[in-house]
């Protein structure tokens, strides 16, 4: 599909074919197939698949960051395995793989600003603070972003805690050493400047209260931030082999319709709701929840049809129980629908054996497949990236194709 | 309970709705918040923890009723009452999550320790701890789960509805 457009493009086929003459496959297990990566330019960084600081990720995007301390070019580091996350909003970083000390954030009473963020399994509690932060060639100067188990803010209100899950505080429970929020919104809340109660922002004295945000001092989707190509992002990767790889190469293209490698062309837009979500068809049911999103890592849905794993004996409690182990490869289709009409139509995916594959030594798995915990939802993870070019649109901004919010492939 | 009996559940469906909405405002006053899970109903009148809170509507289905509370947050949550008076399902779906201590009661330290899976993405729970199971899915800005307790489900009720 992407090599299909790159030939309709000269000067895309001539990037890609220079790509290649510089050994840009990337290393050993890559999967086969569509689209080579493009070169290196100002607004392409690079991304990998593989087995995390933990050396047990799955399905895992992970891209550097260059933080400094913000108006020096000196005080800087680089951090790797900071997961590339388009279901979630802002950079944030795991304290212990930071050796900065990057000023705190303060309101307009002068206390200072942390953020109790909220994950789907837990909570992350930190400081905002201030950064220069770059990626490949793009800066965004005294950009808020969240520095996660800050020892400098060590008391977790009650209300934080009291929102539930794991704390996520450590490289240990967050699985990466931060992540980096680009999906289709500016800010990781859509209404803290009015409202404190969703115990996502405190300001801290000696206590930490609830409270309202100005907008430019909450979390914000970085990219927006960036003095040029600040409208979405392309996620490109390869496809993956059926079984899975290690150490998948891909890139994370800044900017939508401003440089040459970043056109939409005939891309399909389905602009997505105040969730960030869409309407999936599959198996003749509507999932009105349905989302697509570089940080899940599996294909999420509910077929009672399909086999789901059975816990190993050394394990009874494990997990895999709420994946798919069908004894051999199962083919689906969908159908998407964006809020805009636009329908995504007779899109394929395959669900492979999980326990099978968590059995290999790989890290990108395209037919990781499990149950979802909301009936009213079909959560297309990181396989969705798989083969294609990905733009994730910001909401209010305008590319050649359309306004965001949107994701086109 | 005395709600469960009222002369309103012979009434037209719309009749019924409303009469329940008044008695429980009556019953509950307009600032209540969350029941608590495993416990009775009446638990939503000594709630202060989210003032502000709000009941949207009380409906009953074949075998529970459900309250649907607004929360200030913007999040929905909805509690399931069993016909012997106590809360057996809690569900939450909004921008930010409810505060969960308040909504699982005795069974809150329970989740927060439940062991994490090997596979865990920041994206899904699904946690069952003996009686209680707790599932949630979403991403963020947009968040939703539900926990109840396996052996307080009345009979006859599809799991899939409560949510």
């Amino acid at each position: 599909m992407v090599s299909m457009r790159a030939l309709r493009s000269g000067l895309v086929l001539a990037l890609a074919l220079s790509a290649t003459a510089c050994g840009g496959g990337g290393g050993g297990g890559v999967g086969v197939g569509p689209p080579p990566p493009p070169p290196p330019a100002s607004n392409v960084a690079s991304v990998t698949i593989d087995q995390g600081p933990l050396n047990a990720s799955v399905n895992m995007l992970f891209a550097s960051v260059t933080v400094c301390v913000p108006g020096s070019t000196a005080n800087c580091q680089t951090i790797d395995h900071i997961q590339v996350d388009t279901g979630s909003y802002g950079l944030r970083i795991l304290a212990p793989v930071l050796t900065l000390t990057l000023p705190v954030e303060t309101l307009a009473n002068g206390n200072s600003l942390v953020e109790c963020t909220q994950f789907v399994d837990g909570y992350s509690w930190g400081p905002v603070v201030s950064a220069d932060v770059q990626i490949a060639g793009e800066t965004a100067h005294s950009l808020p972003v969240q520095v996660i188990g800050d020892t400098r803010f060590t008391n977790i209100p009650t209300n934080c805690s009291s929102t539930g899950g794991t704390q996520e505080d450590t490289v240990a429970t967050f699985g990466a050493n931060g992540i980096l929020g680009i999906g289709p919104f500016q800010l990781d809340c859509g209404d803290c400047d009015t409202v404190a109660t969703h115990g996502l922002y405190y300001a801290c004295a000696t206590t930490c209260t609830e409270t309202t945000v100005p907008t430019n001092l909450q979390m914000p989707n970085p990219i927006t931030h960036f003095a040029a190509d600040n409208n979405g992002a392309i996620i490109v990767l390869p496809s993956v082999a059926a079984g899975g790889a290690a150490n998948v190469g891909g890139s994370l293209i800044f900017g939508i319709d401003t440089q040459a490698n970043n056109q939409s062309g005939t891309q399909t837009v389905l602009t997505v709701d105040g969730n960030a979500e869409f309407p999936i068809t599959f198996n003749g049911q509507t999932l009105a929840n349905s989302f697509i999103d570089s940080g899940s890592n599996g294909i999420y849905f509910n077929d009672s049809s399909i086999s789901k794993c059975v816990a190993p004996p050394n394990d009874p409690t494990s997990q895999i129980v709420n994946f798919y182990c069908p004894p051999n490869t199962l083919s689906f289709g969908l159908s998407i629908q964006g809020m805009n009409g636009v329908m995504a139509n007779n899109l394929t995916f395959n669900v492979g054996n999980a326990q099978t594959m968590l059995n290999s030594n790989f890290d990108a798995f395209p037919q990781l497949a499990g149950t979802n915990p909301n009936p009213g939802s079909f959560d297309y993870g990181l396989a969705f990236f798989y083969g294609r070019r990905v733009a994730v649109a910001v909401e209010g901004d305008t590319t050649s194709a359309g306004t965001g919010p949107y994701i086109a492939f | 309970m005395p709600l469960f009996q009222s002369d309103a559940l012979k009434r037209s469906e719309a009749v019924k709705r409303a009469a329940l909405g008044v008695l429980l405002i009556a019953a509950l006053g307009p600032r209540i918040a969350s029941a608590t899970l495993g416990e009775p109903e009446v638990t939503v009148q000594t709630d202060v923890v989210r003032a502000h809170a709000s009941i949207k509507s009380s409906q009953d289905r074949a075998n529970y009723r459900v309250h649907e509370i607004q929360l200030p947050s913007g999040t929905v949550m909805r509690e399931f009452v069993a016909p012997n008076g106590n809360v057996f399902a809690v569900a939450w779906q909004g921008p930010t999550r409810p505060d969960l201590r308040q909504a699982l009661g005795q069974y809150f330290d329970t989740y927060a320790s439940a062991p994490r899976s090997k596979l865990a993405d920041r994206r899904h729970v699904q946690i069952q701890q003996g009686d209680l199971v707790v599932q949630a899915g979403g991403h963020m800005r947009a968040l939703s789960g539900r926990a109840y307790l396996l052996s307080a489900v009345p009979s006859g009720v599809d799991l899939g509805d409560l949510h």
